[in-house]
């Protein structure tokens, strides 16, 4: 029987990207917010803008108050963020862990049948959930998906042992392996998470409080110094976003980089056109060193914040050294790129050479220390980028779903009906691709 | 890779007062440095080329004689850009940092220098007068070159210009 | 969202950007499903990215050609039929470069290339309706009953009498607790008539389980606790030539999934209301303290104390 492909949905804390298995690109990519209609606001008209749902618990997301078809009327996604002026938008997911399960479950509603338009009945299902997940909470995503969409399998992958499985099509690695560190940075955080064998070495995850949406208010404070005053203040952080992703990269050395503009101006400078959204002009936009100011943020980040002062290289250095001394050598060796936001021009070269050399000063030290009567071999460190990065955690799926295997390690409806949602606490670990 | 520091930390051989080592400056102003050599670069050229990166940072360690007079002239260009705001010509601008540069100024020691916890104080009053005149020395020399070097269209460039708010160290003069 | 769309969203999405003069001629390679079974593949043709190849699958696409989808589509999109891709019931072919006058337009026709093949059978029946309401004596062994295997054990049923058209679905619950809400549902739909503003609508007719007479003659037919029976009785106001024709096939057509849609958001509302009466609970619960009486305990000696 020819089945039908299976769906792959990654909810993240800003996007979600889901589509279906054996495609490189997903379908959809969308914020991963709901507009609901908020009691209050409805009586009092669009003017008055509703607090962010999250700071009202209980009270009017509250659907055992309502009756009627009110909880069918919501958004999702780029149609939320378009009515967000009559609807109240709400985040269902903090951090990578679903915070609202009201709003979740709606939220699913609405992608599988207004978007992907499939019959849930039909297909077998691969989610994904974030590192330190509680297994509670792969429960309550088993009971809404077996229970309110009778799906006929489902099964819960760690982001991080996906973008693992996405980097196995660079051409820069040898062997398919499931031991590495992997750095996935998004819109709101980035994570440093090593993996040994497809399984989160836990206690060794980091996160670093930089990411994307910190780079693009660096790059706003950078363009409202210099005095850009051609950006219309309401879209000054999407101005801000579109420059940092269209023109920035990653320099090896900042004062070399300012000589380089101060010499060759004209192949360095870039001019931003933009159109005011409103009126419609069109303006623009000096674009200079924020091109490579924004991405340096990674590596020194006292630049634009005074409290957290850690650059990532030493970041990934101080994950490998807390993990178990075996496997060291692994994660030094498979360094994999996720996430939008580690998608900066050299950025991996950068990290490489940075990495490096923190891990040989080390060796060094102990070299010096032992008198050099020790001798070790040099650390191979290597950062693998490949095509696929921004979407590597769907693009992990949408490979790992396509395998003949999955179907066998998906947990099935009939295992739900048998035994019950204790069944998704615990998914397989995939082998290779086969 | 953290804030830049100066290559001139590892002249050891030159004195030092007030931790601030009395390196060469090519300029025509009277004072205690030596001259220095006309086709190197010397500290005013290192702090004009270092100021751009170093300004965005707030901690500096501190790794030699030299980077005090770094960081001393990358404070001093903060208060440079800041006097031409208000965009003068080339010829104001000299001027109006002629006048800065021979105002009253602290130096370590001083009750109004902000940075009296990294450095120490001069010994005595004779050191304190050499140190003055060696720190206006400086600042004369930066008055001349900086606008030089910023000026385009006898405008300051924007491109120094946006730096004027930020504080290296979190400190000004 | 109440209604479902009749288009499909991806393909409207892939085929604007990719008619998009603006946007470069791109690899493209990618397989997506609908409803009920049905498979689409898009993709580039081998080194010729500026053609861009559309197939569908469907496993009913023999019956439908049957009953004259082949004039329908050929109507709709005679310009870009061509070969059918290996594995695949039907393609279009569309040369980037030559989109013609308004892509708006065709975009719009493509998403709804489900949509109008499975209008075939529908047209059938409303135009031979129209015919035999003009005959004085209409022999009704003429009128020919339509069935179309769509999905796996489900089916629709179209029969046209001499003043009506009838549509059958067949539906299959694979839950109790769906047969429930479907039947409350559909219940609704029975019932709804009775408002004075829906006099007009369609009458529905549900049944469970047993066949309705116009069927119950057909071999095959599935006899299980989990099937049911919805009947439309379609009059001509329902299907007037022109926009409420259409309106009338795009909606009727999708009807199976939207009921099951509506099932689906049913249960998800219980769920809300579930947590909201649990979370209530628990509330109740944090509040509740263990009754402390004042104990009076007494030591060995035999001297009393009173715990505060």
């Amino acid at each position: 029987m020819s089945r039908l492909a299976p769906v792959v949905i990654d909810n993240g804390t800003g996007f979600t990207k889901m589509g279906f298995a054996g495609n490189s690109d997903p379908s959809f990519i969308q914020p991963t917010v709901i507009a609901t209609r908020d009691r209050g606001s409805a009586a009092k008209g669009p003017s008055v803008p509703s607090k962010p749902s999250f700071l009202n618990t209980s009270s009017s997301s509250n659907l055992a108050s309502k009756r009627g078809i009110e909880d069918l009327d919501f958004y999702i996604g780029d149609e939320a963020v378009a009515n967000s002026k009559t609807y109240a938008l709400n985040y269902p997911i903090r951090h990578g862990q679903i915070d609202n399960w009201d709003h979740m479950e709606r939220y699913w509603e609405q992608s599988i049948f207004k978007y992907l338009r499939c019959e849930p009945e039909d297909h077998y299902f691969l989610l994904t959930e974030p590192p330190l997940n509680a297994p509670e909470n792969r429960e309550n995503t088993a009971e809404i998906m077996f229970e309110s969409f009778n799906i006929q399998g489902l099964y819960i992958a760690v982001q991080a042992v996906l973008a693992l499985a996405a980097s196995w099509t660079s051409n820069k690695v040898s062997e398919q392996s499931l031991t590495g560190t992997v750095i996935d940075s998004g819109d709101g955080v980035t994570h440093v998470i090593p993996v040994a064998e497809g399984y989160v070495i836990g206690s060794s995850i980091k996160s670093v409080p930089i990411a994307g949406r910190d780079l693009t208010s660096f790059v706003q404070n950078l363009l409202r110094e210099r005095g850009e005053s051609m950006i219309p203040a309401e879209d000054s952080m999407t101005v801000a976003q579109r420059i940092k992703e269209q023109y920035s990269y990653v320099c090896p050395d900042i004062v070399k980089e300012f000589k380089k503009y101060d010499q060759e101006g004209d192949k360095y400078f870039k001019k931003y056109d933009g159109v005011h959204s409103v009126t419609g002009q069109p303006y623009s936009v000096d674009v200079g060193f924020e091109r490579f100011l924004a991405p340096e943020i990674f590596f020194n980040p006292e630049i634009a914040s005074s409290d957290y002062l850690t650059p990532l290289p030493e970041v990934v250095d101080t994950v490998v050294q807390t993990s178990p001394i075996d496997v060291r050598r692994g994660l030094y060796k498979n360094i994999v790129l996720s996430g939008g936001s580690t998608m900066f021009e050299n950025f991996g070269k950068r990290l490489q050479r940075d990495i490096k050399r923190i891990a040989d000063a080390r060796i060094r030290r102990s070299e010096i220390l032992s008198g050099g009567s020790m001798r070790s071999t040099p650390m191979e460190v290597n950062v693998i980028s490949h095509k696929f990065q921004r979407y590597a955690v769907w693009f992990g799926g949408s490979l790992l779903a396509s395998t003949p295997e999955f179907y066998s390690y998906c947990h099935t409806k009939a295992e739900y009906d048998e035994i019950g949602p204790s069944i998704c606490r615990h998914n397989r670990v995939f082998g290779t691709l086969g | 890779m953290p804030a830049y520091h100066s290559a001139f930390n590892e002249a050891t051989d030159l004195r030092s007062i007030g931790g601030m080592s009395f390196l060469p400056i090519k300029t025509k102003f009277r004072g205690p440095a030596s001259n220095a050599d006309p086709n190197a670069e010397d500290i005013i050229d290192e702090a004009l080329n270092l100021f751009r990166a170093n300004v965005l940072f707030r901690n500096f360690e501190i790794k030699g004689d030299a980077d005090r007079v770094l960081i001393y002239l990358i404070l001093y260009i903060t208060e440079c850009l800041n006097k031409l705001t208000k965009n003068p010509s080339l010829r104001d601008a000299e001027k109006t940092l002629g006048t800065l540069a021979l105002s009253n100024f602290a130096i370590p020691g001083d009750a109004l220098f902000p940075l009296n916890a990294l450095y120490p104080a001069p010994a005595n009053k004779a050191d304190a007068d050499l140190l003055r005149q060696y720190i206006s020395q400086l600042r004369q020399e930066m008055g001349v070159r900086l606008p030089h070097r910023i000026y385009e269209n006898d405008k300051p460039g924007k491109w120094w210009m946006c730096f004027h708010k930020r504080k290296f160290m979190n400190k000004s003069l | 969202m109440i209604l479902l769309d009749y288009h499909n969203r991806i393909i409207e999405d892939t085929l604007k950007a990719r008619f998009n003069p603006e946007n470069k001629p791109k690899l493209v390679d990618m397989s997506i499903v609908d409803f009920d079974g049905v498979s689409y593949h898009i993709s580039t043709l081998e080194n010729q990215e500026t053609k861009l190849l559309l197939s569908i699958r469907w496993k009913c696409w023999p019956e439908l050609i049957q009953y004259g989808a082949e004039s329908v589509l050929k109507r709709e999109y005679s310009q870009w039929i061509t070969q059918p891709e290996v594995g695949y019931d039907f393609s279009l072919l569309f040369d980037l470069e030559n989109i013609g006058a308004d892509p708006e337009d065709v975009i719009r026709k493509v998403s709804l290339l489900k949509r109008n093949a499975m209008a075939a059978p529908f047209e059938r029946a409303f135009d031979a309706q129209a015919l035999a309401e003009k005959e004085e004596q209409w022999d009704p062994t003429t009128s020919q009953l339509m069935t179309i295997h769509y999905r796996e054990g489900e089916s629709i049923f179209i029969q046209n009498q001499q003043d009506r058209v009838t549509v059958i679905f067949s539906t299959l619950f694979k839950e109790e607790t769906d047969r429930i809400f479907g039947k409350v549902f559909l219940q609704e739909f029975v019932d709804a008539r009775r408002k004075p503003h829906l006099q007009h609508a369609p009458q529905v007719i549900y049944s469970h389980r047993e066949p309705p007479l116009e069927i119950r003659h057909l071999p095959g037919l599935e006899d299980s606790e989990s099937m049911g029976y919805i009947t439309f009785v379609l009059f001509p106001r329902h299907f007037v030539s022109g926009q409420v024709r259409e309106e009338t096939i795009s909606r009727i057509q999708i009807f199976r999934d939207y009921l099951h849609y509506h099932i689906k958001c049913s249960k998800a509302y219980m769920h809300s209301r579930m947590r909201a009466r649990v979370s209530d609970f628990l509330k109740v619960l944090n509040r509740a303290k263990p009754e402390h009486h004042a104990v009076e305990k007494k030591l060995a000696s035999g001297r009393a104390f009173r715990r505060t």
